[in-house]
């Protein structure tokens, strides 16, 4: 593989990565807070299924770039700093109310659901045969918040005003999931990867409409400020600090 | 362990014969389900036992929830949140068991978070370091399962399978803790001070989990005549005891007890004085975390009530049959 | 509103293919597409389920063998009477220890009648405890979602304790430990 290809694929790779990793953590932050018992057991599952696909993507890289796989994973996650972390800012966003959090984890289940289809027929078989394995967990994931959307949608006005509330703070950052990143163009030449236009295109078209028919209001398309993965909000340095905290505390510590 | 203060039983002069062909019952090896006769003290005290067996679960996630965010590589992550996962599991398994006794959840998460209702004193001491991981699943989950295996054996049916599925997943708890404690006892000497620490924390109040010694247990009789306690707080905290003993001693930690010695005669692990009075203590409320922790299920609660609502009226509306 | 715990659906599963289904135990869930999806995450953490099956609690009729020496179930009948038949499924708990187990169906217009008759074609009378509920209240998974719903459960190796290797871990510091003292005297 030329130089150039992998250098595109790697970034590629850290960022799906890098926003499954970052968005379990935030899923998980609701363990033992959730609005009843069997969410607390749910939602769980979800935070586990990302942060093993975040696992997946980590060890994908690991193997490309030539580092092993048990080790490389810990140390991009657990000694980098947040500025070389490359997620979406939505997965940053603080999980906010029931509301935030159910409509976000929905967003991004039906962004990956289509990314996953279109992955497992990758001409990077590495990729192709890990989308085969991701994509039974979230067909069920993006089975179980667009039930939740849908229902607190239509409950009652007060779940509807917070739904509508949430969709309006995080519509715009939806957006960047879909943003190329660098080297991009190669990887879609190259079959590696789907164009994020049509994937965009593909999102809408399943998205709107379900939000509609539960009397949500999309907002206009403004993709935010920050387009770039490179640039980060305040959250993601408060939820490193405590991520990596012991790990940076005793860093020469296997665990 | 989960409640086992018990009140003495009343004579039901009306329901003698009933009693004494549910008391043959129970020794024949036969299962108690809903819907069988039973006498209300049997009811009581296991709806009791079980829901605060319940709330211990329940409980139980906040200390260790509060490492998953800090779990220091991404397997021991992985690890822990499935560990509080199966914990809120479990807690969802025993407040069904006591349903099928009359007890509602509504009521039952009403008591705990007014304060009424009892829960697992353990659960009520701080977590302050990664080590207490380890010693939360090796030692706190270990001492559980001894008292659960016995419970697996309880007459009545719907606890003893709730149980059953418990114990088998208990293992995993008790068996992650231990990988915890031999990897830091055997890792940096920073990582080795951080373990016997947690031990020096965490090995008191553990043996205390088991409750009074026996002589100090009011009636614990009937709890045994009616299949419910097979085995005294004692004999419970004797195994345990030698259990621990000498794999810890073999991983180089120290057990903070200065008169623990080995009795040849017995092969027993014999330990020093027991601090009740910091039991007592604990159990009423006066530990270093109760109020935190009630505060945060209090929050969750609350919090969640228009989620509830939300639910409901949507199923009310939209669904047809409960479908 | 007064604040809810949703109501409560019974869940039965089912492991293998050639295994009958079981009483699990229940969950609290909002309607029965929820259910189907809490049974999931609470009964199905770790392999094997090849189908769940939910069904309102409200609706399921249950019966013991000590019940029914003491009152006779023909005198029997349970909610609003119906003059339709339907078919209800009956599951049955042969042994003390054993679990409550698919045992068949027949058609009747109670759930007493049910079992009643049940009695008379599969049901063991010498079994210890009942359940017996009309079909058409059940909701299920499909063979369809085995692969997201239930296969996925295979993929956690570390929620089984034989993915800890401490027994071999602690014999082999037993082990050191004997050697050192042999090596001091």
């Amino acid at each position: 593989m030329n130089p150039d290809l992998t250098a595109a694929l790697a970034a590629h790779l850290l960022a799906l990565a890098d926003d499954e990793l970052i968005l379990g953590h935030r899923d998980s932050e609701w363990c033992g807070h959730a609005p009843i018992l069997e969410e607390d057991i749910a939602f769980a599952n979800i935070a586990l299924d990302e942060i093993g696909h975040g696992v997946v993507w980590y060890s994908l890289l690991a193997d490309l770039v030539g580092e092993d796989r048990e080790t490389y994973p810990n140390r991009l996650v657990y000694h980098r700093d947040p500025a070389d972390f490359r997620c979406a800012q939505i997965v940053e966003l603080s999980k906010g109310d029931w509301a935030f959090s159910m409509l976000r984890q929905y967003l991004f289940d039906s962004y990956e659901k289509l990314h996953l289809d279109w992955l497992v027929n990758s001409e990077y078989h590495p990729v192709a045969e890990a989308a085969a394995k991701l994509r039974p967990e979230e067909i069920y994931h993006l089975r179980h918040t667009r039930a939740w959307v849908r229902r607190l949608g239509l409950g009652t006005e007060e779940s509807n005003q917070r739904m509508q509330a949430a969709i309006d703070e995080l519509w715009p950052h939806a957006l960047q999931l879909f943003g190329p990143l660098p080297g991009d163009a190669l990887l879609v030449d190259t079959c590696f990867f789907p164009d994020p236009a049509e994937l965009l295109e593909a999102w809408q078209a399943v998205v709107v409409p379900y939000l509609e028919d539960a009397h949500l209001r999309v907002p206009p398309d403004e993709p935010s400020g920050a387009a770039s993965r490179t640039q980060h909000t305040a959250h993601l340095d408060l939820l490193l600090r405590g991520l990596q905290e012991i790990a940076r505390l005793y860093p020469d510590a296997g665990w | 362990m989960y409640g086992a203060t018990v009140e003495p039983l009343e004579d039901s002069r009306a329901d003698e014969a009933k009693l004494a062909a549910f008391e043959a019952r129970i020794a024949r090896g036969e299962k108690i389900e809903p819907g069988d006769w039973m006498p209300d003290e049997y009811r009581r005290q296991l709806i009791r036992m079980i829901s605060q067996h319940a709330h211990s679960e329940i409980v139980g996630m906040l200390p260790e929830g509060a490492f998953i965010a800090r779990a220091p590589s991404l397997r021991r992550k992985l690890i822990l949140l499935a560990k509080v996962q199966d914990e809120a599991g479990h807690g969802q398994y025993l407040y069904h068991a006591a349903e099928t006794l009359g007890a509602t959840r509504e009521a039952m998460i009403e008591a705990l978070l007014s304060g009424k209702a009892k829960y697992s004193s353990i659960f009520n001491y701080p977590t302050l370091s990664w080590a207490d991981m380890g010693a939360i699943g090796w030692l706190v989950d270990g001492a559980a399962i001894l008292n659960q295996s016995m419970l697996a054996k309880c007459s009545y049916g719907p606890y003893s399978r709730a149980m059953i599925r418990i114990c088998a997943e208990e293992n995993f708890h008790k068996r992650q803790g231990q990988d915890i404690v031999i990897t830091l006892a055997t890792g940096t000497p920073e990582q080795k001070a951080m373990m016997q620490n947690s031990l020096n924390r965490w090995w008191p109040p553990t043996l205390m989990m088991f409750g009074p010694h026996d002589s100090d247990s009011p009636n614990s009789g009937v709890l045994t005549r009616w299949g419910i306690k097979t085995k005294t707080n004692d004999e419970l905290r004797q195994m345990f005891i030698n259990q621990m003993v000498p794999d810890l001693l073999a991983l180089g930690l120290t057990i903070p007890d200065p008169d623990l010695r080995y009795d040849e005669a017995s092969g027993n692990w014999l330990v020093g004085k027991i601090d009740w009075d910091e039991f007592w203590r604990v159990v009423k409320g006066d530990g270093p975390c109760n109020a935190e922790r009630m505060e945060a299920r209090r929050a969750a609660h609350a919090d969640g009530r228009w989620v509830r609502e939300a639910m409901a009226a949507y199923a009310d509306k939209y669904a047809q049959d409960g479908r | 509103m007064t604040d809810t715990q949703w109501p409560r659906f019974i869940v039965f599963q089912q492991e293998h293919e050639s295994a009958a289904h079981q009483y699990a135990g229940s969950v609290h869930a909002p309607d029965a597409e929820m259910a189907l999806l809490n049974a999931r995450d609470v009964f199905v953490r770790r392999p094997a389920c090849v189908s769940l099956w939910v069904v309102p609690s409200a609706v399921v009729f249950t019966k013991t063998a000590e019940e029914i020496a003491a009152n006779a179930l023909t005198g029997e009948t349970l909610l609003a009477e119906t003059s339709e038949t339907q078919t209800y499924i009956v599951f049955q708990k042969a042994a003390h220890k054993g679990a409550f187990s698919y045992s068949g169906k027949v058609s009747a217009v109670t759930p007493s009648q049910a079992l009643a008759i049940a009695f008379e074609t599969f049901a063991q009378r010498s079994a210890l405890a009942w359940r017996v509920f009309p079909e058409q209240a059940v909701t299920r998974s499909t063979p369809e979602d085995i692969e997201a719903l239930f296969q996925p459960a295979a993929g956690k190796a570390f929620r089984d304790q034989a993915f800890y290797h401490t027994v071999a871990a602690m014999q082999q510091i037993r082990k050191q430990l004997q050697e050192n003292t042999a090596d001091e005297s």
